[in-house]
């Protein structure tokens, strides 16, 4: 019988190893790595204990980075949230036409950064672009929006809002079609208006949905490349620079690889006090059910 | 329910501007790929094309080797795909199915990885791979996603649901373990495996991080940085050549998209309701 | 066809035994019906035999082979299974067909043997759906061809007519039994229902708590139970128990053994007022509590000095009475011990003469 004993660990191996190989040993990697100096070229890696980490943030450049991160994650994340909750409140409607809504607004999820990267390059370039047009087709001025300091964050934060609502809108739409019609049958019963209703139950039933996106909403903004990559390599004056693009210079432009590794560590932490904090009240439950 | 006619042609007019918001740069990457040079540099913007310029997708097919890049994603796509649902059909299997000790230590592995994105640890993967010699391979492009957590923790859930009853019956007809999953198991979860393949290829097509970190020449680079290359042609941004180049990478998915739009969003819907 | 012999079987799940050193021999051809309370280690018993759970220790054998170390795909059972465990995600053809396939029968013998079997259980215009497309009663249908397809040695039944209605049940419960007369081939069924076991059974197996509490041919289990356990087991409503005590003064002289005293509810005379002073039986002056009235016979629920009990009577009902005289017939007392086990040494005569002492 010693086969069935052998058996399930032959079944997960394959997928442990590639686990163990390409996940979790880098990420061991990496903290050591985050308390050495290395150049990538050297043989030596010379440990500097926590200097990497004190330097980091004594650094303009980074607390920038940092700066530019947490802005364009809280512009991202509330925006995106609080129009796909209006959206998926207004859109939660059988029929054809709202199922293509829902397609038409989803679909932007699924195509690449990099084209969808380029297309808003596109729209909003200050001399041809689409969206001047249209401002100024009421009467406003042009705005220079990737070439600008002042609006380029805010730019970057549309293309992300713009991809990101339709997977929001449908999470919600799930969320509110779990929602039992009974209670809404007791409140109009109860005489409660509409708006009532809505802050008084939807909004609390809906609690769970929110947070979750809320998380991974955050811990993707967090993750940001691919846009500023294409559209503004974390110009113009660092006014885009963003965490992993930062690590992705350090590392492979100027070859501080503790540097690097370091500011990957700060964002290991990030990422996973908001994962356990999303385990944590999922545990919890957030409402009650 | 409000089903005044002012309130239904309110409703219409705004179900009008959504669609708009999120259809019209579609439409715009269409109408603009068909331009010619001198119509994208035209303000206010042409809405159409006088005539369509076909021959800007040959020009951007033909700026760079995008029939070796049109390979290669094909190929890394795929690969991953196929490699992921033999590494994961026995693993989720395990988990789902059998007591052994280090299950729960292992499943726990299982889901810190689900938890780790591969913006946060491309630098020491890439240092291992250039340890072995195989930067700017594609081996770096595929073995870092041979297995997923994700379809394991999916496909994990779709066998617990198989009434234990059912295996024992084909136990006693004979099956062996393998059968069992290939006869039974993999035909009840088809709807999730589908799924799941259909979230895999589309993330991986799509991808431009990886590729842009592991690749260097043009003989293993993929689509979307292919694509993203022709940017840079000299002489400023010809955006109805990128345009054209953009839906090279597009149109497929959209076609996909087009026929298999309730499993594509009930693909990417999932990762939400985990 | 094989007999089956457990020897020494016992089962523990982490610290429970749930099956406690278990010798049974199922004869041959034998239609086997392992019946008890939940959770008495039955259906533990079966899968012990199919091989779908390892005995923890002790040996099985079918026919003359030990199947100790056999995987269930080679100990050539089948099983029916309560939930009928169809494969859903194949045709009837399909589900008949994969243990055929598994055992690579060539595609013709395999084609023959699905219509066969499919005109047997009635199913040939079915072979090209889906399970979810069935009845009930055609899905138990499926279950049993599938099972009959492999032509197996011994048949294992979990429950199997459990999820259908009452109507069906009793239509199918017939079919099985014609069935087992047709293929000759040993059968062991589950049940917790003893008015299955009893109408379908050649042998019954009474187990509670892991432990074989008797086994034997219907009859004989209903008419001479070891112990209270089966006494109380078979038999709607169950046997009368009361304590010897209470009825001391009726039955004197009994062996100090005896502590418990018992009969079948249909065993007992009614009647309004006592007759003649006729000897040989128990009589109880009782109050009625309720009677229930079922056409061909009548139960009434009884209190007397011995406890509340059930009496079966086939006389009509005493419409407006309020007590009656409860006789029942020495020779039909059953006497128990401290421990529950049947107390045989008491003879008539011993009876005889304790009344003679008593008067």
């Amino acid at each position: 019988m010693t086969w069935n004993k052998i058996r399930p660990y032959l079944m997960i191996s394959p997928a442990i190893l590639v686990f163990s190989l390409f996940f979790i040993y880098p990420i061991c990697y990496m903290i050591y790595l985050s308390m050495h100096d290395w150049n990538f070229v050297s043989p030596e890696k010379n440990f500097v204990g926590t200097a990497n980490f004190t330097n980091l943030v004594s650094e303009k450049e980074f607390i920038e980075v940092m700066q530019n991160t947490f802005v364009y994650t809280a512009l991202t994340v509330s925006l995106t949230i609080i129009i796909a909750l209006i959206l998926a409140v207004w859109l939660n409607k059988s029929g054809t036409i709202y199922g293509f809504v829902q397609g038409a607004i989803f679909s932007p999820h699924i195509i690449s950064l990099v084209s969808i990267s380029m297309l808003w390059m596109w729209l909003m370039d200050t001399d041809y672009g689409l969206l001047n047009w249209f401002l100024n087709l009421f009467g406003l001025p042009s705005v220079p929006w990737l070439t600008d300091p002042s609006t380029s964050l805010l730019s970057l934060a549309i293309v992300a809002i713009w991809k990101g609502i339709g997977f929001n809108t449908l999470i919600f739409i799930a969320g509110l079609q779990s929602i039992p019609r009974d209670i809404y049958e007791a409140a109009a019963l109860d005489g409660t208006n509409r708006i009532r209703t809505f802050i008084k139950l939807t909004l609390p039933m809906l609690s769970p949905t929110l947070f979750f996106l809320t998380i991974i909403g955050i811990i993707n903004s967090f993750q940001v490349f691919e846009t500023i990559s294409i559209m503004t390599q974390g110009g113009p004056i660092n006014s885009t620079n963003t965490f992993v693009y930062y690590i992705y210079e350090y590392g492979f432009r100027f070859f501080k690889i503790g540097y690097a590794s370091a500011a990957g560590v700060i964002l290991l932490v990030i990422i996973s006090i908001f994962t356990i904090m999303y385990f944590r009240l999922l545990a919890r439950r957030v409402h009650y059910q | 329910m409000n089903t005044t006619i002012p309130y239904k042609l309110l409703n219409g007019i705004g179900i009008l501007i959504v669609v708009s918001i999120f259809a019209f740069p579609f439409v715009w990457m269409i109408s603009t790929s068909f331009k010619s040079l001198g119509e994208t540099m035209i303000f206010p913007p042409a809405w159409l094309p006088e005539s369509l310029h076909w021959e800007n997708f040959t020009a951007a097919w033909n700026s760079g080797p995008f029939l070796t890049y049109f390979k290669n994603s094909i190929f890394v796509s795929i690969s991953i795909l196929i490699l992921q649902f033999l590494t994961i059909i026995p693993a989720a299997y395990a988990f789902a199915r059998y007591q052994f000790k280090g299950n729960k230590f292992f499943f726990a592995l299982t889901m810190i990885t689900l938890m780790i994105p591969a913006q946060l640890i491309f630098l020491p993967v890439y240092l291992q791979f250039s340890a072995w010699g195989l930067l700017d391979t594609l081996w770096a492009l595929i073995l870092p996603f041979a297995s997923s957590a994700f379809g394991i923790f999916l496909l994990r859930q779709s066998f617990k649901q198989v009434p234990e009853e059912l295996l024992e019956a084909a136990r006693l007809d004979g099956a062996s373990e393998w059968k069992i999953i290939l006869k039974i198991m993999i035909p009840i979860a088809k709807p999730v495996l589908i799924t799941f393949g259909l979230f895999s290829f589309i993330t991986h097509w799509n991808d431009y991080f990886w590729p842009l970190v592991m690749t260097t020449s043009d003989v293993t680079r993929t689509l979307p940085l292919g694509i993203a290359k022709l940017r840079e042609v000299e002489g400023g941004v010809a955006w109805h050549i990128l345009m054209a180049g953009n839906m090279i990478l597009v149109i497929p998915i959209l076609i996909v998209f087009f026929f298999a739009q309730r499993q594509i969003i009930r693909a990417f819907v999932y990762t939400g309701i985990k | 066809m094989a007999e089956i012999i457990l020897k020494n079987i016992s089962k523990k799940f982490k610290e429970e035994e749930v099956v406690k050193n278990l010798n049974v021999t199922i004869r041959d051809g034998s239609f086997t019906v392992l019946v008890g309370p939940s959770g008495c280690g039955k259906s533990t018993t079966l899968r012990m035999i199919a091989g779908l759970e390892q005995q923890s220790s002790g040996d099985i054998w079918i026919g003359d082979e030990c199947v100790n170390d056999l995987p269930p795909g080679k100990r050539n059972i089948a099983m029916v299974f309560q939930n009928y465990a169809l494969y859903p995600t194949m045709t009837v053809r399909g589900n008949i067909e994969f243990g055929l396939k598994n055992k690579k029968v060539p595609k013709k013998e395999r084609e023959i043997l699905i219509r066969e079997i499919s005109e047997i259980v009635g199913l040939t215009d079915y072979l090209d759906k889906k399970p979810n497309k069935l009845s009930g009663g055609q899905r138990q249908r499926v279950a049993l061809a599938r099972a009959m397809v492999k032509k197996p040695k011994v048949f294992i039944l979990d429950e199997p007519l459990s999820n259908l209605d009452a109507k069906l049940r009793s239509q199918m419960r017939s079919e099985l039994i014609q069935l087992h007369k047709k293929l000759g081939t040993t059968f062991v069924y589950v049940t917790h229902d003893q008015v299955e076991a009893m109408s379908m059974g050649d042998e019954i197996a009474i187990l509670n708590k892991g432990t074989i509490q008797q086994m034997g041919s219907p009859m004989n289990v209903y008419h001479e139970p070891n112990n209270i356990f089966t006494a109380e087991f078979i038999g709607t409503p169950a046997m009368n128990i009361f304590e010897y005590n209470k009825v001391k003064d009726h039955l004197s002289n009994l062996s100090r053994k005896v502590k418990f005293v018992g009969f079948r509810p249909e065993h007992a005379l009614l009647a309004l007022t006592e007759k003649e002073k006729d000897a040989g039986y128990l009589k109880l002056a009782s109050e009625i509590i309720t009677m229930e009235t079922l056409g061909a016979e009548t139960i009434y629920t009884v209190k007397n000095e011995a406890g509340v009990m059930h009496i079966k009577s086939f006389i009509p009902p005493f419409e407006n009475a309020k007590e009656l005289l409860v006789s029942i017939p020495y020779e039909k007392l059953y006497f128990f011990d401290q421990e529950g086990k049947r107390y045989r040494s008491v003879s008539t005569r011993q009876m005889d003469t304790a009344l003679a002492g008593g008067a």
